[in-house]
């Protein structure tokens, strides 16, 4: 008996041990990319990347700053979110509430399954010839479309996913009480899985605020600070792809410090809605 | 949705007495018992005993009758089922239920796991709807009303019926919030009338002292005791006429329990009860009547009292003395 406890004691360590290694491998990766990015891009980050244009070579003010890029996928992010996030959760409750007994949920399930495999490149050029060709100039709504279009399969599968977790006791209390179906949802099941599906939406975002692909046959760049989407619209990703391809040092140093204000922008944004939501009570509710 | 059959009276008996199992084959242990029926169990006393007759040629005959107390026909009733049969799916719960419940009294459904109490209790307030592959035959009627009629709103249904359920189920919102939910979807706005219901629900609920002070609290950090009032609460500001229950206590501590059985017996005479329990002491402690079932059927249906000391049937004293099930 006492060989057999050292054993499954030893194995029990040597498991424990393990999920310690590897835990510790995957922080040290985020560690490192993170670090990496910081300790290059850091020096570059100066007030003039907020305040200033770009200024191509050679120009006074060479290389100016990332403004419009900024701004610019701030507006086309919370545009392609305004779209993206309804539909996503509409069809994310008609799957998990709705479709048990339609035909329509398992091509619906499935076709939002391939849509989250499906390069985003071929989602640049379904924008492109779905509303830059027909609106004779590339613009900020097709960019938004795109990036929407990137979304809406994500959003809907995660509300699908979290509507589903909750506990059937829930829908059988209210409907017991009289609430009708539709009531039902919004009252208590959605409410109940809403610190979980914003977790889903805000990987969404996330995902979205990083894609360049779609952006180059869509929004294609500006150089200028635009707020008509219905022209060319500038991007951080895009300005950041074109910065890390001039030869010239400034440019790349841009580059750097551009991606690293992207991941700023998208800890703010999560940090943010995260404090919002546990101030209005729902950060408990998720916790449970 | 649920697909309803009204069966005329023939052709639900027809098919009733063709689907009963033969004798001598593979009968389950209760029949043998159940065909000396009591010789007290006349039917059609008053014309009001709901003995199920048996309505066919000898060989076809199947001696289910349930064994119905003569004191029930004295009650006036608020719910009634006549032959009331449930399918999921092939699977047939409910083997023709015809029962009676009594208005302003507490009614104990006792019996074994699986033999469709819980079934019966949810199709009062059909809350069988919204499970997929539900087949009904027969009636229930609910002051009289079909409630399986194309007529019958099922959302004002439900309304008149509260329901408990065995696991607290508080909706993960404030404690006047649950309490208040059914006022809530009624489009009720007033303040003042949502407090005032809020706290003469949770008096109700014998909760209102522990929670006064955190109304606006998340319901969820309440204790399990304490969850399971709530639930009573809000089921009871909705002002039903029933109130269902299915397993109330089950996954309560003694003191919990002892709470809450406290609250039905004092929720009698304002609403009719009904409760699933698998606690014996518990249906003879809250109980005013008490029905036996077993494999979906009604086996004996009387007095709490008589059928825990005195029952017509071997099969019901062998379950209430603990010597099966």
């Amino acid at each position: 008996m006492q060989i057999a406890s050292v054993y499954i004691r030893g194995k029990s360590h040597l498991m424990f041990g393990l999920c310690i290694l590897f835990t510790a491998v995957i922080l040290g990766l985020l560690g490192m990319v993170s670090g990496y990015l910081i300790s290059l891009g850091y020096k570059s980050v100066d007030l003039a990347l907020f305040t200033q244009l770009p200024v191509p070579a050679g120009a006074a003010g060479f290389p100016g700053g990332l403004q419009n890029g900024i701004v610019g996928s701030i507006i086309m992010i919370a545009m392609a979110s305004l779209i993206g996030i309804p539909i996503g959760m509409l069809a994310g409750i008609y799957l998990a509430e709705y479709s048990s007994r339609s035909w329509l949920a398992g091509p619906v399930r499935f076709i939002a399954d391939v849509q989250t495999g499906v390069p985003s490149i071929v989602v640049g050029i379904l924008g492109y010839e779905l509303l830059v060709v027909p609106l004779g100039s590339y613009n900020g709504w097709a960019g938004a479309a795109a990036l929407a279009f990137i979304m809406i399969p994500l959003v809907a599968r995660t509300t699908e996913e979290m509507l589903l977790l909750v506990p059937r006791g829930y829908r059988e209390a209210s409907v017991a009480l009289g609430a009708t179906k539709a009531r039902t949802i919004l009252r208590v099941v959605v409410p109940a899985a809403f610190g979980s599906v914003i977790t889903g939406i805000m990987l969404a975002i996330a995902r979205v605020a990083g894609e360049t692909a779609p952006l180059l046959f869509t929004a294609l760049g500006s150089r200028f600070l635009e707020s008509n989407p219905s022209r060319p619209f500038p991007s951080l990703t895009v300005q950041i792809y074109h910065a890390a391809m001039e030869p010239y040092k400034e440019e790349s140093r841009k580059a750097w410090a551009g991606i690293l204000v992207l991941l700023a922008l998208i800890f703010v944004l999560n940090v943010t809605v995260r404090l919002t939501m546990r101030a209005s009570g729902y950060g408990a509710r998720a916790a449970r | 949705m649920v697909k309803t059959e009204h069966p005329t009276a023939e052709r639900g008996h027809a098919r009733a007495n063709r689907e009963a199992p033969q004798p001598g084959t593979s009968l389950p242990p209760i029949q043998p018992v159940l065909r000396s029926l009591n010789p007290d169990i006349a039917p059609g006393r008053n014309g009001q005993n709901p003995v199920h007759l048996p309505t066919t040629t000898p060989t076809e005959q199947s001696p289910q009758g349930p064994a119905i107390h003569a004191e029930l026909a004295a009650e006036q009733h608020v719910l009634s089922t006549e032959d009331f049969k449930l399918h999921y799916g092939k699977h047939r719960a409910l083997h023709g239920i015809t029962m009676q419940i009594p208005a302003g009294k507490v009614t104990a459904l006792i019996g074994p796991s699986g033999c469709g109490k819980s079934t019966l209790l949810r199709s009062f307030n059909r809350l069988n709807d919204l499970i997929e592959n539900v087949r009904v035959e027969g009636r229930i009627r609910f002051q009289g009303q079909d409630i399986h009629d194309r007529k019958v709103d099922v959302i004002r249904l439900r309304k008149k019926m509260g329901m408990v359920f065995q696991k607290s189920n508080p909706f993960p919102m404030s404690i006047l919030e649950n309490v208040v939910y059914a006022l809530r979807i009624g489009g009720e706005r007033r303040r003042r009338v949502l407090d005032e219901v809020c706290e003469k629900s949770l008096r109700s609920a014998a909760l209102w002292d522990e929670v006064k002070d955190r109304l606006h609290t998340s319901a969820l950090g309440m204790s399990g005791g304490q969850q399971q009032r709530l639930c009573i609460a809000r089921a009871i500001a909705a002002e039903p006429e029933v109130l269902l229950m299915d397993e109330p206590c089950s996954a309560l501590d003694p003191i919990a329990t002892g709470k809450v059985e406290e609250l039905i017996y004092a929720l009698r005479g304002k609403y009719t009860v009904v409760i699933v329990t698998h606690n014996m002491q518990q249906a003879a402690r809250v109980s005013d009547y008490t029905a036996f079932m077993y494999m979906g059927r009604l086996v004996e249906y009387g007095p709490t009292n008589s059928i825990f000391v005195n029952p017509h049937l071997k099969e019901t004293e062998s379950y209430v003395t603990g010597r099966f099930g």
